[in-house]
């Protein structure tokens, strides 16, 4: 079936694909920005970053273990580890003495997190650091999209179930919406910001590592993400897991169909249907947590 | 001048306002009582366009003002102060007083002129009239609470209303202030021929100045008439009054 | 217009540096004569971004878009059309604000957070678009060898013109921060509830603000060219912006003339630290978060509290 320039429904199909396990790998990042943004209030510039250092954390672990599939694996699994790790000195060094100032302060704190991780990134691997798209080994996986799309489910499920069903999500959620009632009722509300902060952070570096066999990993990937990551969160409503996968789902579409249509351009298409969504729904398409 | 028709708001599942009614006439001077969370200052949000109504019509001086923006409804001639002190705490005295009377003015939006050159006698005869002449150029933060809540007012009155809602106006005043605010309010009323309506919960202040009283109870308008009547008023003696 | 806004010994002061300023150029080597040029340029972007910032508390994360997008319609009216310069000059500063309106009305419906947000990512899109259509804009490589009228095309030449558009852009914004719309704006910094309420419609307000801000910096985006002759999607990008967040918190953002302060140490500061290293980017990281932890007025306004003794009561009105 011909749709014109060419299109034909199988790489209608195969693009659709890539944009949805993109999609995917949006939502992952964007859930850990949005749990973040729920429970303190704060967008965490630097989240883009520490998705690069996971990038580029599980992309040397994988090279360590002699560029194997199973090296890979390795990577998926301790690297979100690593990225986890640098948030928590971040935050127990500097960021939970800022809780009791002003939210702008914050949120320069985590602008400033994004300029230094840039830098410490440079200078760890190198200015001219720059990975081979996809690695031979990897290409050899099989359905990595496929596999991505499992992923996305999967993570909505454990993080859902997370704030839902255990203790520590449940208090995280009552931080969001009244932090002097937690601190009241005798829970170290500075600890409950910390956790949440830290498991925003791994999904960070879980899509990082994610990302990996997709795209190359370079420096510059931070600002790319932590764009496309502010404004799904916004459509989607700030906080609001479902509203950041929905607005990931529509985010990679879009994108698809612009590498269709209009390859140069193509960032323009999802750009695009942000700005529609803002124009019929300023305060995001679900409701934030707030 | 004012009518509040069978006025409802919830937040969620809560109803704050149940089919609330109030007539307030030209010059009257009435005043809304009722225990706390009552409904009072959520119904005077509605009024003044902080809250719009879920159901029900708000009209002043014949026209529907609900789901008007509060900027709006402000320069229909209703202008407030509220419950909790709302000043500009970093501007001075008659910075706070100012800010009103320009946008009143409609010149807000100048931008070549220095303001302070504008509107100058203005504001400085709201502020004499309301006792503040004296701290004109301090710092409206570093105010007494009494003080803030006469600021609060003057503010109001720069904006020249013909309606002035006050939200529990002498709320943490000492008596000597509590009593200048009265006589500030009954020459307001007389001298400028201001309407006014009010919240309050000193009683003997309520039932000194005010010509019609409005019950508020859990959100709804339990009666609205003269002092005598709403003394002798059973339902309010037993919901609120205390009984007997 | 300026009566009793200003007094004589601020004026003496001005006036004293304005003649050192001038005098300049012929004694001090080219390069910080250079320097200083450009610290002119990016102090008139910093006053620009803080008329908004500072003075009405809106988070306009990413007001480098507004200055590119100055700097970009100039370089291609002078460089692609043969319009007369004039025109490219103004044109400048009009698409910028026309920019900034549009951006303006998506952002100023949301509130603070959500403001910046929204801004980062909208002014990413033109950089984007910027970054990748080559045959209009030069692409990642920019615009080089914009033909600048010989008039002002040395670097002395160029210095004065500079200095002159930045001299009367500054009073231009003192006038309007003294004049009621100054007034209201920052009472709605303070309290945009109680202007609601007093009548003020403070969304549009605030996007009036924004199409001044956005318009100087769009006059600082021309001078820019006028200075190097050439533009670069660096110019669009966020990091810029944030910089220039920096040096008004730098400065003291509270303060009139605190931007220029923070602009001038962040340029030369950057300058010099280049020298010896390219990890600007760290130092900058470090120094943003010194300021937050220690300096959160920014110098002027440290220095201000320590100095003058009334302004003691406006930091304890402010701590109310």
């Amino acid at each position: 079936m011909e749709l014109g320039q060419g299109l034909d429904l199988a790489s209608l199909g195969s693009q659709l694909l890539v944009g949805l396990s993109r999609a995917m790998i949006l939502f992952v990042v964007c859930a850990g920005l949005s749990f973040v943004l729920g429970v303190l209030r704060v967008p965490n510039v630097a989240h883009g970053s520490l998705y690069m250092i996971g990038a580029f954390s599980a992309y040397s672990i994988f090279r360590f273990f002699g560029s194997s599939t199973g090296g890979f694996w390795l990577a998926l699994i301790l690297a979100p580890f690593v990225v986890a790790l640098v948030s928590l000195v971040a935050e127990r060094a500097l960021f939970c003495h800022l809780y009791q100032r002003e939210h702008l302060m914050l949120l320069l704190f985590t602008f400033a997190l994004m300029l230094i991780f840039g830098d410490l990134v440079k200078l760890a691997w190198g200015p001219e650091y720059c990975s081979v798209v996809p690695p031979k080994v990897l290409r050899a996986l099989p359905r990595y999209n496929f596999f991505l799309l499992i992923i996305g489910p999967l993570v909505a499920i454990a993080l859902w179930f997370f704030t839902n069903r255990t203790k520590i999500g449940k208090i995280s959620r009552a931080a969001a919406v009244d932090r002097e009632m937690v601190g009241v009722i005798g829970i170290n509300v500075s600890w409950v910001f910390a956790a949440a902060f830290v498991i925003g952070c791994y999904l960070a570096g879980l899509g990082g590592a994610l990302v990996v066999p997709t795209v190359s990993v370079c420096l510059g990937m931070d600002h790319d993400i932590i764009i496309e990551a502010f404004l799904i969160v916004t459509i989607g409503g700030l906080g609001n897991m479902w509203g950041a996968l929905v607005g990931s789902l529509i985010f990679g579409v879009t994108h698809s169909l612009g590498v269709l249509l209009w390859p140069q351009f193509a960032i323009v298409f999802p750009y695009a249907a942000v700005v529609i969504v803002l124009l019929l729904r300023p305060r995001g398409l679900l409701k934030s947590v707030w | 001048m004012l009518k509040v028709e069978a006025v409802d708001k919830s937040f969620g599942d809560f109803m704050a306002v149940c089919q609330a009614n109030l007539s307030v006439d030209k010059g009257e001077l009435v005043a809304v009582i009722g225990p706390n969370g009552a409904g009072k200052t959520t119904l005077f949000n509605l009024i003044t366009g902080q809250l719009w109504p879920d159901r029900g019509r708000i009209i002043f001086k014949d026209e529907d003002i609900s789901g008007l923006p509060a900027y709006e409804i402000c320069k229909k001639g209703i202008a407030r102060s509220f419950q909790i002190v709302n000043i500009f705490p970093r501007l001075t005295v008659f910075g706070n007083v100012q800010v009103a009377v320009l946008s009143q003015r409609r010149r807000s939006n100048t931008l070549f002129s220095p303001a302070q050159n504008l509107a100058v006698e203005e504001t400085k005869s709201i502020l004499e009239s309301v006792g503040l002449s004296d701290k004109v150029t301090n710092i409206a933060g570093s105010l007494s609470h009494g003080d803030q809540k006469i600021l609060e007012i003057a503010i109001a009155l720069g904006n020249e209303p013909e309606l002035l809602i006050l939200d529990e106006p002498t709320a943490g005043m000492s008596p000597e202030e509590t009593a200048a605010t009265l006589g500030l309010i009954k020459n307001l009323a007389g001298s400028r021929g201001l309407t006014i309506l009010f919240c309050e919960h000193d009683m003997d202040v309520v039932f000194s100045i005010a010509q019609s009283i409005m019950v508020m109870h859990q959100g709804q308008t339990l009666i609205q008439g003269k002092p005598q009547e709403v003394r002798e008023n059973r339902e309010v003696q037993e919901a609120y009054l205390g009984g007997g | 217009m300026f009566r009793g806004i200003i007094d004589r010994k601020s004026l003496w002061f001005i006036g004293a540096i304005l003649i050192v300023l001038l005098i300049l150029p012929p004694i001090l080597p080219r390069f910080y004569t250079y320097i200083l040029a450009v610290i002119f340029v990016t102090s008139l972007l910093a006053m620009s971004l803080n008329l908004v910032l500072g003075h009405g508390m809106i988070f306009q994360f990413h007001h480098g878009v507004f200055y590119g997008v100055g700097a970009y319609t100039a370089a291609l009216m002078l460089s692609k059309t043969s319009l007369p310069m004039w025109i490219g000059f103004v044109a400048g500063p009009v698409v910028a604000a026309l920019v900034g309106l549009l951006i303006g009305w998506f952002c100023v419906r949301l509130t603070r957070l959500y403001f910046g947000m929204l801004q980062i990512s909208l002014g990413s899109l033109i950089w984007a678009i910027a970054f990748r259509w080559y045959s209009l804009t030069g692409g990642d490589d920019g615009i080089h060898g914009i033909p600048i009228p010989s008039l002002i095309s040395s670097l002395n030449s160029s210095y004065y013109f500079i200095l002159i558009i930045l001299v009367i852009c500054l009073v231009a914004l003192y006038l309007i921060l003294k004049s009621p719309f100054g007034t209201t704006l920052e009472a709605i910094r303070d309290n945009p509830q109680r202007c609601e309420a007093v009548g003020v419609n403070v969304r549009r307000h605030q996007l009036m603000a924004i199409v001044i801000a956005t318009f100087f910096a769009g006059i600082a985006g021309v001078l820019f060219v006028v200075l190097e002759g050439s533009v670069f999607p660096d110019l669009l990008f966020w990091v810029l912006s944030l910089e220039v967040f920096i040096m008004c918190l730098l400065g003291g953002w509270f303060t009139f003339a605190g931007p220029i302060l923070g602009a001038a140490i962040m340029v030369s500061l950057r300058t010099f630290v280049g020298i010896f290293t390219e990890y600007w980017t760290l130092i900058l990281g470090v120094i943003l978060i010194l300021l937050i932890f220690f300096l959160p007025e920014g110098v002027m306004g440290y220095f201000l509290e320590k100095l003058k003794p009334q302004v003691r009561e406006v930091a304890e009105g402010r701590g109310e």
